[in-house]
């Protein structure tokens, strides 16, 4: 292959030396160990896929929800676009939804790639760039995407980088593209979209690729350890440090130094949204307190002595909320100083005097190496004290504050989940704090309750004082991120996966803005691994699974097996360990059908789209990020659906079930048009309740290469979930079928019927392709 | 409570265009007049809200039946539709409503359509805020009323974040003017 490359080095030992300051200016890498054939196209630019993005965006149609009708981005505007009417630029009202939608996927994409970017940098000062890149036993496949997007298998802590560099050019064009005046339609704004989608699957790939080799991480372990979690296992006997956010850097130097100075004993390391997860995977003795919308009660409890935040997904008032509660706050990621002194360069025991005397309310230490030891001194210093205070008002003085409500409502109409906040602070007045404990159970804790109150009433904390003990029973064993799928995992289940056998592969991903609590994802999860899925699950949305105990007081990871299996419930880590659900997809192509990865893109997509029944859920996606990884996932032709927050995405991908020509395919066998079911139906689906996502998730994993006993198991499933959770059979069972064998046999009466009523007519049973040139003999 | 036609949820305010008020049944009468095919569309959390003695159900069951008009229950409404043995509904999500009420030639899933006006209820404020969002900029053909008890500025009529009282007296004067409610 060839591709210009630039690698850059603060130190480096080579077989001729240690140099300092190196750079290097490749003009050409081979891979000559590697006899895989490239594929077409290795390293894309923003347009080489864009023939694959223009199937399913015909397929798929953008549907447009706009959040306003107004343009504000140049100082041309504020331009009206309301109606038919265009921007100064010459934009309309489509084309700016769809620059959104692109400028929301690059800026989730630019935070996962800064990060693996900070990695890779980190990790080579540290290691070397000759690292060797380690995925785990069992692997033969490993960085699948890299593979598939660059056509390079990253090797080297510096094959790493050069991915990346490929990476943030790509990012650069994608960004550029948002500018006043450069992209206009709508289509190639979603074209973008996918692409930089695709390319944040790579960095966050490269990101959790580097951090399991060099850091101690499990290797693709389907028996990564059991760790505890939840706000009632932090132990405040010890003094306790609370890390924010997704880098592991900074938060693995604090474990280290407890390790190291052997205090494991006296202070604790409790993390919170993916720290959570990265935290625990380099050490099992650190807990998941719980996820992103958790980082307020936390704060507020003041059980943390020390708050140490990263970047991504942070409470960007953390230094006010911590200083409430007289604990210290140390920002250690340039992208997120949060206001703090510099204190890099100064002497430990100059910094810990500073921040436990309270001279200074945090310090931002992007010195790595120092953030263990400054966390853990000053968390053991300010503890003994801390444990006197009192942050909390108590019931009584709750009910007497209680009184002064203006009944304005503004608290209501501030909650994003419109939960009765008004009527619980009534009911708080006479005593009653049940309503306030109610309304806990269903709050992302975004606290915009209080910034609405005209009193100022601290109404978050007020939820967590009456839900006190539902916190304190906040006690569940969840297990930790295994990182990648092995191949000899994949081996096993390729073939009933394609088949449609194993019904589908159902990943639960992203954020915990949920509509109505956490226990939804796990209740999902169960629903489906229950009937023989495999369920993934990562992120926050992971962390949320196993907070719900069953009858025998263990969680969803403690009863299911975290093997790649049917009904395996596993953990594959934090937010970056996302494309191990892609890769496993990806290799599903690679293993059991013997395609070639390198720099092919278009095939595999292809491929999973039309047999690997696969369905992400983000149930609470907030973030730019969730946008991308669910832009990367859309690419790869994997379904994504949401809770309701995620109709403010303002942009869905919808099938429409009754258009033959946009479900009509190759057959690669013999070059036909043929058409077949609308499956998957939609590529991103917000859903309004559990009961429409349980539904269209079992509707969105039928493929067009079922086999008849795979579609029948597939549909047996579909009908009965229906059937549960809306009442009915469903009407459009017949579609489904193709021939005889596809019909559960149990069913058969009413689909029958239904065919009939239908006139329905045999179809063959084909080789999928939306490709021409994956027509045998090359479509010629 | 606001009772002003602002926005129920205080961050989701609009564009230059913004649903009137919907304060007496009277200004629907041009519109519902004008109407021949309407669709009623009901979302989840009608299954819990109490009207009178029912619920929001079995409201959309009387609105329906007076006007002659087919149901679309979304989030999985259809369920409650169904235990009371109504068969005007059908179901879908709140989503494929929003992409397929832009085609002015969709007919809906019972035939019945193309539609000329939309009413709709019951589904999470801003989901319902997005689907019209999506109705008042590219379905252009259908006159959109809301029917919940907080400002909907993407309707072309919309309750001003009513008192629940009041809310409920107006919804039954609507019955009463479109020949329901006897």
């Amino acid at each position: 292959m060839k591709k210009k490359a630039y690698f850059k080095a603060d130190e480096a030992e080579t077989g001729l030396g240690r140099f300092k300051g190196l750079e290097v200016r490749i003009g050409t890498i081979v891979d000559d160990e590697w006899d895989e054939p490239m594929g077409p196209t290795p390293m894309p630019n923003p347009t080489d896929l864009r023939a694959w993005d223009h199937k399913l965006l015909s397929r798929y149609h953008p549907s447009y929800m706009p959040y306003c009708q107004v343009c504000c981005l140049c100082t041309f505007g504020k331009c009206d676009l309301s109606g038919d009417k265009r921007g100064a630029c010459g934009i309309d009202i489509k084309g700016q939804q769809a620059r959104i939608v692109l400028a929301a996927a690059n800026i989730g994409c630019s935070a996962h790639l800064a990060h693996a970017r900070h990695l890779v940098d980190h990790l080579i000062e540290e290691y070397g760039p000759r690292t060797d890149l380690i995925q785990g036993a069992g692997i033969e496949i490993h960085a699948p995407v890299s593979r598939l997007v660059t056509g390079m298998r990253p090797r080297k802590l510096e094959d790493a980088s050069i991915i990346l560099d490929y990476c943030e050019t790509q990012l650069a064009h994608t960004l550029s593209a948002t500018h006043t005046g450069q992209e206009g339609s709508w289509l190639d704004f979603e074209s973008k979209v996918l692409h930089v989608g695709m390319v944040d699957q790579v960095s966050m790939e490269i990101a959790d690729l580097v951090q399991i080799s060099t850091l101690g991480f499990p290797k693709a372990d389907p028996d990564a350890p059991l760790v505890e979690s939840g706000i009632g296992m932090m132990d405040t006997s010890k003094a306790i440090i609370l890390t924010i956010g997704h880098n592991i850097v900074p938060a693995a130097s604090i474990t280290d130094y407890i390790t190291e100075k052997k205090i494991g004993s006296k202070v604790e390391v409790g993390g919170m949204c993916c720290t959570a997860w990265d935290i625990t995977r380099r050490d099992p003795n650190a807990k998941v307190i719980g996820p992103i919308s958790w980082q307020l009660r936390y704060i507020r409890s003041g059980m943390a002595d020390v708050v140490v935040v990263d970047e991504q997904c942070v409470q960007t008032n953390v230094v006010n909320e911590a200083k409430k509660v007289k604990a210290p706050v140390i920002s250690t990621s340039d992208k997120a100083v949060m206001g703090l002194p510099e204190r890099s360069d100064d002497p430990v025991d100059s910094i810990v005097e500073e921040l436990v005397s309270g001279k200074i309310d945090g310090a931002f230490i992007h010195d790595h190496h120092k953030v263990g030891e400054v966390a853990t001194r000053v968390a053991l210093a300010v503890m003994p004290k801390r444990r006197k205070m009192k942050f909390f008002p108590s019931k009584k003085q709750i009910q007497k504050m209680a009184e002064n409500c203006k009944k304005c409502s503004e608290c209501i109409r501030a909650c994003p989940n419109d939960q009765p906040v008004m009527e619980a602070v009534l009911a708080a007045q006479l005593g009653n704090f049940e309503p306030l404990r109610e309304v806990y159970q269903n709050c992302i804790g975004c606290a915009r309750c209080e910034s609405a109150c005209p009193n100022d009433y601290d109404l978050h904390s007020w939820m967590v004082v009456a839900a006190q003990q539902d916190c304190k029973d906040e006690t569940h064993m969840v297990r930790t991120g295994r990182g990648a799928i092995q191949d000899t995992e994949i081996r096993n289940v390729g073939q009933p996966i394609v088949f449609g056998e194993i019904p589908g592969v159902i990943a639960h991903v992203g954020c915990a803005n949920y509509p109505q609590g956490g226990k939804d994802v796990h209740d999902m999860a169960e629903e489906f691994a229950k009937r023989r899925y495999i369920i993934v699950t990562s992120g926050c949305a992971a962390i949320s699974a196993g907070h719900v105990k069953d009858e025998n007081g263990q969680s969803i990871y403690e009863r299911r097996s975290g093997e790649f299996d049917a009904g395996g419930v596993l953990n594959v880590g934090s937010c970056v360990s996302n494309p191990h659900i892609a890769g496993a997809a990806i290799k599903i192509a690679a293993i059991f059908a013997k395609r070639n990865l390198r720099g092919n893109y278009a095939e595999i997509a292809d491929y999973i789209h039309n047999r690997v029944g696969a369905v992400g859920i983000s149930w609470g996606a907030m973030s730019q990020k969730a946008a991308s990884i669910a832009s990367g996932f859309w690419r790869l032709g994997v379904p994504v659906i949401v809770g309701p927050h995620g109709s403010k995405y303002r942009r869905m991908l919808l099938g429409k079930a009754e258009e033959e020509r946009a479900w009509t395919v190759y057959d690669a066998r013999t070059g036909d048009r043929v058409l077949t079911a609308p499956g998957p139906e939609h590529l991103f689906y917000a859903a309004e309740t559990v009961a429409e996502a349980n539904v269209m998730t079992a509707k969105l994993v039928l493929r067009p290469n079922d086999t008849g006993k795979g579609r029948s198991i597939k549909l047996s499933h579909y009908i009965d979930i229906h059937e549960k959770y809306y009442g009915f059979f469903p009407d459009d069972v017949w579609k489904y079928i193709r021939r005889d064998t596809d019909i559960p046999i149990t069913l058969k009466d009413k689909i029958l019927a239904q065919m009939k009523e239908n006139k329905w007519k045999e179809r063959r049973i084909i080789d999928p392709t939306l490709l021409k040139e994956q027509i045998m003999g090359g479509g010629t | 409570m606001v009772m002003r036609p602002v926005p129920w949820q205080t961050g989701e305010i609009c564009g230059p265009d913004s649903a009137k008020s919907l304060t007496k049944p009277e200004v629907l009468k041009r519109d519902l007049s004008k109407a021949k095919k309407p669709l009623l569309i009901v979302g989840s959390e009608a299954v819990t809200e109490k009207h009178g003695t029912g619920d929001m159900i079995d409201y959309a069951i009387a609105l329906s039946n007076a006007m002659k008009m087919p149901v679309i229950a979304t989030g999985g409404a259809i369920k409650a539709f169904l235990e009371k043995d109504f068969e005007n509904a059908r179901s879908m999500g709140a989503m494929e409503l929003a992409l397929r009420l832009q085609d002015p030639d969709w007919v809906g899933p019972s035939g019945t359509g193309p539609y000329d006006m939309v009413i709709i209820y019951g589904l999470p404020y801003y989901m319902q805020w997005t689907l019209l969002s999506s109705v008042m900029n590219f379905g252009t053909h259908l006159t959109a009323i809301a029917l919940g008890r907080h400002y909907q500025p993407h309707a072309k009529w919309s309750f001003p974040n009513m008192k629940e009282k009041q809310y409920h007296a107006v919804l039954d004067e609507i019955l009463k003017l479109v020949g329901g409610g006897k």
